[in-house]
Protein backbone atom coordinates (compact mmCIF):
# COMPACT_ATOMS: atom_id res chain seq x y z
CA UNK A 1 0.00 0.00 0.00
CA UNK A 2 1.27 3.45 -0.93
CA UNK A 3 2.42 5.68 1.96
CA UNK A 4 0.01 8.46 2.84
CA UNK A 5 2.53 11.30 2.46
CA UNK A 6 3.52 10.06 -0.99
CA UNK A 7 -0.12 9.77 -2.02
CA UNK A 8 -0.87 13.32 -0.86
CA UNK A 9 2.14 14.65 -2.80
CA UNK A 10 1.04 12.80 -5.91
CA UNK A 11 -2.51 14.12 -5.51
CA UNK A 12 -1.20 17.68 -5.41
CA UNK A 13 1.02 17.18 -8.45
CA UNK A 14 -0.97 17.77 -11.68
CA UNK A 15 1.13 15.16 -13.53
CA UNK A 16 0.37 12.29 -11.16
CA UNK A 17 -3.00 13.54 -9.86
CA UNK A 18 -5.34 11.38 -11.94
CA UNK A 19 -3.57 8.11 -11.14
CA UNK A 20 -3.18 8.99 -7.45
CA UNK A 21 -6.86 9.92 -7.21
CA UNK A 22 -7.85 6.54 -8.61
CA UNK A 23 -5.68 4.88 -5.96
CA UNK A 24 -7.30 7.05 -3.30
CA UNK A 25 -10.84 6.19 -4.43
CA UNK A 26 -10.04 2.48 -4.58
CA UNK A 27 -8.42 2.55 -1.14
CA UNK A 28 -11.15 4.41 0.73
CA UNK A 29 -14.38 3.82 -1.24
CA UNK A 30 -15.70 0.98 0.91
CA UNK A 31 -14.77 2.43 4.30
CA UNK A 32 -16.27 5.82 3.42
CA UNK A 33 -19.35 4.22 1.85
CA UNK A 34 -20.20 2.29 5.02
CA UNK A 35 -19.56 5.35 7.15
CA UNK A 36 -21.93 7.41 4.99
CA UNK A 37 -24.49 4.63 4.63
CA UNK A 38 -24.84 4.31 8.39
CA UNK A 39 -25.71 8.00 8.56
CA UNK A 40 -28.05 8.37 5.56
CA UNK A 41 -29.35 4.73 5.61
CA UNK A 42 -30.53 4.64 1.97
CA UNK A 43 -28.15 3.16 -0.63
CA UNK A 44 -28.89 5.69 -3.42
CA UNK A 45 -28.40 8.58 -1.00
CA UNK A 46 -25.15 7.01 0.24
CA UNK A 47 -23.98 6.67 -3.37
CA UNK A 48 -24.67 10.39 -4.02
CA UNK A 49 -22.93 11.48 -0.84
CA UNK A 50 -19.94 9.19 -1.48
CA UNK A 51 -19.43 10.68 -4.94
CA UNK A 52 -19.80 14.22 -3.60
CA UNK A 53 -17.31 13.45 -0.85
CA UNK A 54 -14.65 12.28 -3.29
CA UNK A 55 -15.30 15.28 -5.57
CA UNK A 56 -14.82 17.59 -2.56
CA UNK A 57 -11.58 15.78 -1.69
CA UNK A 58 -10.40 16.16 -5.31
CA UNK A 59 -11.23 19.87 -5.41
CA UNK A 60 -9.74 20.68 -2.02
CA UNK A 61 -6.66 18.49 -1.88
CA UNK A 62 -4.41 21.54 -2.41
CA UNK A 63 -5.81 22.97 0.79
CA UNK A 64 -5.00 19.81 2.77
CA UNK A 65 -2.19 20.89 5.09
CA UNK A 66 -1.47 17.49 6.61
CA UNK A 67 -2.35 18.66 10.14
CA UNK A 68 -4.43 15.52 10.48
CA UNK A 69 -4.20 12.19 8.70
CA UNK A 70 -5.65 12.05 5.18
CA UNK A 71 -8.29 9.47 6.11
CA UNK A 72 -9.40 11.60 9.11
CA UNK A 73 -9.79 14.57 6.82
CA UNK A 74 -11.80 12.48 4.33
CA UNK A 75 -13.97 11.01 7.08
CA UNK A 76 -14.65 14.54 8.31
CA UNK A 77 -15.74 15.61 4.82
CA UNK A 78 -17.90 12.48 4.50
CA UNK A 79 -19.52 13.13 7.89
CA UNK A 80 -20.26 16.78 7.11
CA UNK A 81 -21.56 15.92 3.63
CA UNK A 82 -23.87 13.25 5.08
CA UNK A 83 -25.28 15.48 7.82
CA UNK A 84 -25.76 18.38 5.39
CA UNK A 85 -27.45 16.01 2.93
CA UNK A 86 -29.94 14.93 5.61
CA UNK A 87 -30.57 18.53 6.61
CA UNK A 88 -31.30 19.51 3.01
CA UNK A 89 -33.48 16.44 2.53
CA UNK A 90 -35.62 17.26 5.57
CA UNK A 91 -35.95 20.84 4.34
CA UNK A 92 -37.02 19.70 0.87
CA UNK A 93 -39.59 17.36 2.39
CA UNK A 94 -40.78 20.08 4.77
CA UNK A 95 -40.32 17.95 7.87
CA UNK A 96 -38.12 18.13 10.96
CA UNK A 97 -34.79 16.31 11.42
CA UNK A 98 -36.24 13.76 13.84
CA UNK A 99 -39.23 13.00 11.62
CA UNK A 100 -36.88 12.42 8.69
CA UNK A 101 -34.78 9.97 10.74
CA UNK A 102 -37.92 8.04 11.69
CA UNK A 103 -39.11 7.95 8.07
CA UNK A 104 -35.72 6.70 6.87
CA UNK A 105 -35.90 3.81 9.34
CA UNK A 106 -39.50 3.04 8.28
CA UNK A 107 -38.34 2.94 4.65
CA UNK A 108 -35.76 0.27 5.52
CA UNK A 109 -38.54 -2.30 5.90
CA UNK A 110 -39.20 -2.09 2.15
CA UNK A 111 -35.56 -1.47 1.15
CA UNK A 112 -34.16 -4.25 -1.05
CA UNK A 113 -30.66 -3.36 0.11
CA UNK A 114 -31.50 -3.83 3.77
CA UNK A 115 -31.25 -7.46 4.74
CA UNK A 116 -31.63 -6.95 8.47
CA UNK A 117 -33.93 -8.99 10.68
CA UNK A 118 -36.36 -7.64 13.29
CA UNK A 119 -33.63 -7.00 15.88
CA UNK A 120 -31.43 -5.17 13.35
CA UNK A 121 -34.40 -3.02 12.37
CA UNK A 122 -35.05 -2.29 16.03
CA UNK A 123 -31.39 -1.33 16.38
CA UNK A 124 -31.88 1.27 13.62
CA UNK A 125 -34.91 2.62 15.46
CA UNK A 126 -32.82 2.89 18.62
CA UNK A 127 -30.04 4.68 16.70
CA UNK A 128 -32.56 7.15 15.27
CA UNK A 129 -33.42 8.20 18.82
CA UNK A 130 -29.82 9.11 19.64
CA UNK A 131 -28.33 12.60 19.21
CA UNK A 132 -26.20 12.81 16.01
CA UNK A 133 -22.87 12.77 17.80
CA UNK A 134 -23.70 9.77 20.00
CA UNK A 135 -24.91 7.85 16.96
CA UNK A 136 -21.73 8.69 15.07
CA UNK A 137 -19.48 7.64 17.93
CA UNK A 138 -21.41 4.40 18.39
CA UNK A 139 -21.36 3.35 14.73
CA UNK A 140 -17.71 4.31 14.26
CA UNK A 141 -16.66 2.34 17.34
CA UNK A 142 -19.05 -0.61 17.23
CA UNK A 143 -19.47 -1.35 13.51
CA UNK A 144 -16.43 0.29 11.95
CA UNK A 145 -14.19 -0.76 14.85
CA UNK A 146 -12.27 2.51 14.79
CA UNK A 147 -9.97 3.42 17.68
CA UNK A 148 -11.00 6.27 19.96
CA UNK A 149 -7.90 8.20 18.82
CA UNK A 150 -9.02 7.91 15.19
CA UNK A 151 -12.60 8.96 16.01
CA UNK A 152 -11.17 11.84 18.03
CA UNK A 153 -9.35 13.16 14.94
CA UNK A 154 -12.45 12.89 12.76
CA UNK A 155 -14.97 14.39 15.17
CA UNK A 156 -12.46 16.75 16.80
CA UNK A 157 -13.60 15.66 20.25
CA UNK A 158 -11.49 14.48 23.17
CA UNK A 159 -11.06 10.73 23.74
CA UNK A 160 -12.62 11.08 27.21
CA UNK A 161 -15.75 12.72 25.82
CA UNK A 162 -15.98 10.03 23.12
CA UNK A 163 -15.76 7.23 25.69
CA UNK A 164 -18.56 8.86 27.68
CA UNK A 165 -20.68 9.27 24.52
CA UNK A 166 -20.11 5.65 23.51
CA UNK A 167 -20.97 4.34 26.96
CA UNK A 168 -24.16 6.42 27.03
CA UNK A 169 -25.12 5.29 23.53
CA UNK A 170 -24.65 1.60 24.42
CA UNK A 171 -26.80 1.98 27.54
CA UNK A 172 -29.58 3.74 25.60
CA UNK A 173 -29.52 1.18 22.76
CA UNK A 174 -29.56 -1.78 25.16
CA UNK A 175 -32.46 -0.25 27.07
CA UNK A 176 -34.36 0.33 23.78
CA UNK A 177 -33.71 -3.22 22.57
CA UNK A 178 -34.79 -4.73 25.89
CA UNK A 179 -38.03 -2.75 25.93
CA UNK A 180 -41.05 -4.38 24.23
CA UNK B 1 0.11 -29.24 50.59
CA UNK B 2 3.05 -27.18 49.46
CA UNK B 3 4.81 -25.22 52.21
CA UNK B 4 6.67 -21.96 51.81
CA UNK B 5 10.03 -22.22 53.56
CA UNK B 6 10.04 -18.58 54.67
CA UNK B 7 6.61 -18.39 56.27
CA UNK B 8 3.82 -20.56 57.51
CA UNK B 9 1.42 -19.92 54.58
CA UNK B 10 0.78 -22.74 52.15
CA UNK B 11 -1.21 -23.34 48.98
CA UNK B 12 -3.29 -26.25 47.68
CA UNK B 13 -1.42 -28.94 45.77
CA UNK B 14 -0.74 -27.92 42.16
CA UNK B 15 -2.04 -24.34 42.73
CA UNK B 16 0.69 -22.57 40.78
CA UNK B 17 0.89 -25.23 38.06
CA UNK B 18 -2.80 -24.83 37.23
CA UNK B 19 -2.96 -21.04 37.79
CA UNK B 20 -2.37 -20.14 34.14
CA UNK B 21 -5.08 -22.48 32.87
CA UNK B 22 -7.61 -21.23 35.38
CA UNK B 23 -6.79 -17.62 34.55
CA UNK B 24 -7.25 -18.24 30.82
CA UNK B 25 -10.58 -20.01 31.48
CA UNK B 26 -11.80 -16.98 33.40
CA UNK B 27 -10.69 -14.56 30.67
CA UNK B 28 -12.55 -16.68 28.11
CA UNK B 29 -15.65 -16.79 30.27
CA UNK B 30 -15.64 -13.04 30.70
CA UNK B 31 -15.09 -12.60 26.96
CA UNK B 32 -18.08 -14.85 26.32
CA UNK B 33 -20.13 -12.73 28.73
CA UNK B 34 -19.29 -9.60 26.77
CA UNK B 35 -20.33 -11.25 23.52
CA UNK B 36 -23.76 -11.85 24.96
CA UNK B 37 -24.64 -8.17 24.48
CA UNK B 38 -28.08 -7.87 22.97
CA UNK B 39 -26.80 -5.41 20.36
CA UNK B 40 -26.42 -7.32 17.06
CA UNK B 41 -22.89 -7.49 15.65
CA UNK B 42 -23.95 -6.55 12.13
CA UNK B 43 -26.49 -4.00 10.98
CA UNK B 44 -27.98 -5.74 7.94
CA UNK B 45 -27.16 -3.22 5.21
CA UNK B 46 -26.42 -4.54 1.73
CA UNK B 47 -25.27 -3.03 -1.58
CA UNK B 48 -26.17 -3.85 -5.20
CA UNK B 49 -23.99 -6.46 -6.84
CA UNK B 50 -20.62 -5.11 -8.10
CA UNK B 51 -21.45 -1.66 -6.70
CA UNK B 52 -17.91 -0.96 -5.50
CA UNK B 53 -16.51 -1.77 -8.93
CA UNK B 54 -18.93 0.51 -10.77
CA UNK B 55 -18.71 3.47 -8.42
CA UNK B 56 -15.04 4.14 -9.22
CA UNK B 57 -15.52 5.02 -12.93
CA UNK B 58 -18.52 7.17 -11.96
CA UNK B 59 -16.42 9.24 -9.58
CA UNK B 60 -13.44 9.44 -11.94
CA UNK B 61 -15.65 10.54 -14.85
CA UNK B 62 -16.98 13.41 -12.73
CA UNK B 63 -13.45 14.65 -12.05
CA UNK B 64 -12.51 14.54 -15.73
CA UNK B 65 -15.71 16.41 -16.65
CA UNK B 66 -14.72 19.15 -14.22
CA UNK B 67 -11.24 19.24 -15.70
CA UNK B 68 -12.51 19.79 -19.27
CA UNK B 69 -11.72 23.31 -20.34
CA UNK B 70 -14.32 25.57 -21.90
CA UNK B 71 -13.04 27.09 -25.15
CA UNK B 72 -13.75 30.83 -25.10
CA UNK B 73 -15.99 32.09 -27.90
CA UNK B 74 -13.80 35.17 -28.35
CA UNK B 75 -10.11 35.60 -27.71
CA UNK B 76 -9.32 36.50 -24.10
CA UNK B 77 -7.77 39.92 -24.80
CA UNK B 78 -11.03 41.26 -26.35
CA UNK B 79 -12.87 40.17 -23.25
CA UNK B 80 -10.45 42.11 -21.05
CA UNK B 81 -10.77 45.24 -23.26
CA UNK B 82 -14.56 45.03 -23.00
CA UNK B 83 -14.49 44.49 -19.27
CA UNK B 84 -12.09 47.42 -18.81
CA UNK B 85 -14.37 49.70 -20.88
CA UNK B 86 -17.46 48.74 -18.87
CA UNK B 87 -15.56 49.25 -15.62
CA UNK B 88 -14.39 52.72 -16.79
CA UNK B 89 -17.97 53.75 -17.64
CA UNK B 90 -19.28 52.62 -14.26
CA UNK B 91 -16.41 54.44 -12.54
CA UNK B 92 -17.33 57.68 -14.30
CA UNK B 93 -21.03 57.37 -13.53
CA UNK B 94 -20.63 56.47 -9.88
CA UNK B 95 -17.62 58.64 -9.03
CA UNK B 96 -19.97 61.61 -8.53
CA UNK B 97 -22.21 59.60 -6.32
CA UNK B 98 -19.34 58.31 -4.21
CA UNK B 99 -19.94 58.98 -0.58
CA UNK B 100 -16.72 59.49 1.32
CA UNK B 101 -18.15 58.42 4.65
CA UNK B 102 -19.55 55.18 3.27
CA UNK B 103 -19.39 52.49 5.95
CA UNK B 104 -18.12 48.96 5.53
CA UNK B 105 -20.63 46.15 5.77
CA UNK B 106 -20.89 44.73 9.24
CA UNK B 107 -22.83 41.97 11.01
CA UNK B 108 -25.89 44.17 11.61
CA UNK B 109 -26.32 44.61 7.85
CA UNK B 110 -27.04 40.94 7.38
CA UNK B 111 -30.70 40.21 6.96
CA UNK B 112 -32.15 37.82 9.53
CA UNK B 113 -33.32 35.55 6.74
CA UNK B 114 -29.72 35.21 5.50
CA UNK B 115 -28.56 34.22 8.97
CA UNK B 116 -31.46 31.77 9.34
CA UNK B 117 -30.65 30.24 5.94
CA UNK B 118 -26.99 29.85 6.93
CA UNK B 119 -27.92 28.02 10.14
CA UNK B 120 -30.45 25.86 8.25
CA UNK B 121 -28.00 24.84 5.53
CA UNK B 122 -24.89 24.37 7.64
CA UNK B 123 -24.39 21.89 10.38
CA UNK B 124 -23.61 23.96 13.46
CA UNK B 125 -22.24 21.39 15.83
CA UNK B 126 -22.56 23.20 19.14
CA UNK B 127 -23.84 21.85 22.40
CA UNK B 128 -26.40 23.82 24.36
CA UNK B 129 -23.64 24.49 26.91
CA UNK B 130 -21.39 26.04 24.23
CA UNK B 131 -24.29 28.15 22.95
CA UNK B 132 -25.09 29.29 26.48
CA UNK B 133 -21.47 30.39 26.89
CA UNK B 134 -21.64 32.48 23.71
CA UNK B 135 -25.04 34.06 24.19
CA UNK B 136 -25.21 36.11 27.33
CA UNK B 137 -28.47 35.61 29.18
CA UNK B 138 -28.37 39.23 30.27
CA UNK B 139 -28.84 40.35 26.67
CA UNK B 140 -31.65 38.01 25.80
CA UNK B 141 -35.19 37.56 26.99
CA UNK B 142 -36.96 34.21 26.91
CA UNK B 143 -39.57 35.59 24.55
CA UNK B 144 -36.84 36.62 22.05
CA UNK B 145 -36.20 32.97 21.18
CA UNK B 146 -39.78 31.71 21.29
CA UNK B 147 -42.10 32.03 18.34
CA UNK B 148 -45.04 32.78 20.60
CA UNK B 149 -44.88 34.83 23.77
CA UNK B 150 -45.37 32.86 26.92
CA UNK B 151 -47.51 34.35 29.59
CA UNK B 152 -46.53 33.93 33.23
CA UNK B 153 -49.65 31.85 33.72
CA UNK B 154 -48.58 29.30 31.07
CA UNK B 155 -45.10 29.03 32.58
CA UNK B 156 -46.50 28.46 36.06
CA UNK B 157 -48.92 25.84 34.73
CA UNK B 158 -46.03 24.03 32.98
CA UNK B 159 -43.89 24.08 36.12
CA UNK B 160 -46.79 22.87 38.21
CA UNK B 161 -47.35 19.87 35.93
CA UNK B 162 -43.74 18.97 35.15
CA UNK B 163 -41.58 19.85 38.12
CA UNK B 164 -41.95 17.82 41.30
CA UNK B 165 -39.73 19.95 43.46
CA UNK B 166 -39.13 23.61 42.66
CA UNK B 167 -35.71 23.31 44.30
CA UNK B 168 -34.65 21.23 41.25
CA UNK B 169 -34.69 24.45 39.24
CA UNK B 170 -31.82 25.87 41.29
CA UNK B 171 -33.47 29.26 41.41
CA UNK B 172 -32.70 31.59 44.27
CA UNK B 173 -36.04 32.38 45.84
CA UNK B 174 -37.15 34.24 48.86
CA UNK B 175 -39.10 32.32 51.44
CA UNK B 176 -41.95 34.59 52.44
CA UNK B 177 -43.18 32.28 55.15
Amino acid sequence: MIAEETLVQELKDKESQAKAFEVLVNTYKERLYWHIRRIVLDHDDADDVLQNTFIKVYRNIDGFKGDSKLYSWMYRIATNESLTFLKQKSKKMGIGDQELKERLVENLEADVYFEGDAIQLKLQKALAELPDKQKLVFTMKYFQEMKYEEISEVLETSVGALKASYHLAVKKIEAYLKAD
Amino acid sequence: MKKDKKNSFNTPEGYFESFHDRLMDRIQQEGAGEKESIIPKTDGFGVPERYFETVVPNILSRTTQEKGKVVPLRPKKYFYYGAAAVAAIFLLIFSGMWNSDMETINFDDLANTEIDTYFDNNSIDMSSYELAEMVSLEDIQLNDILEEDLSGEVILEYLDENVDDLRDLNIEYIDYE
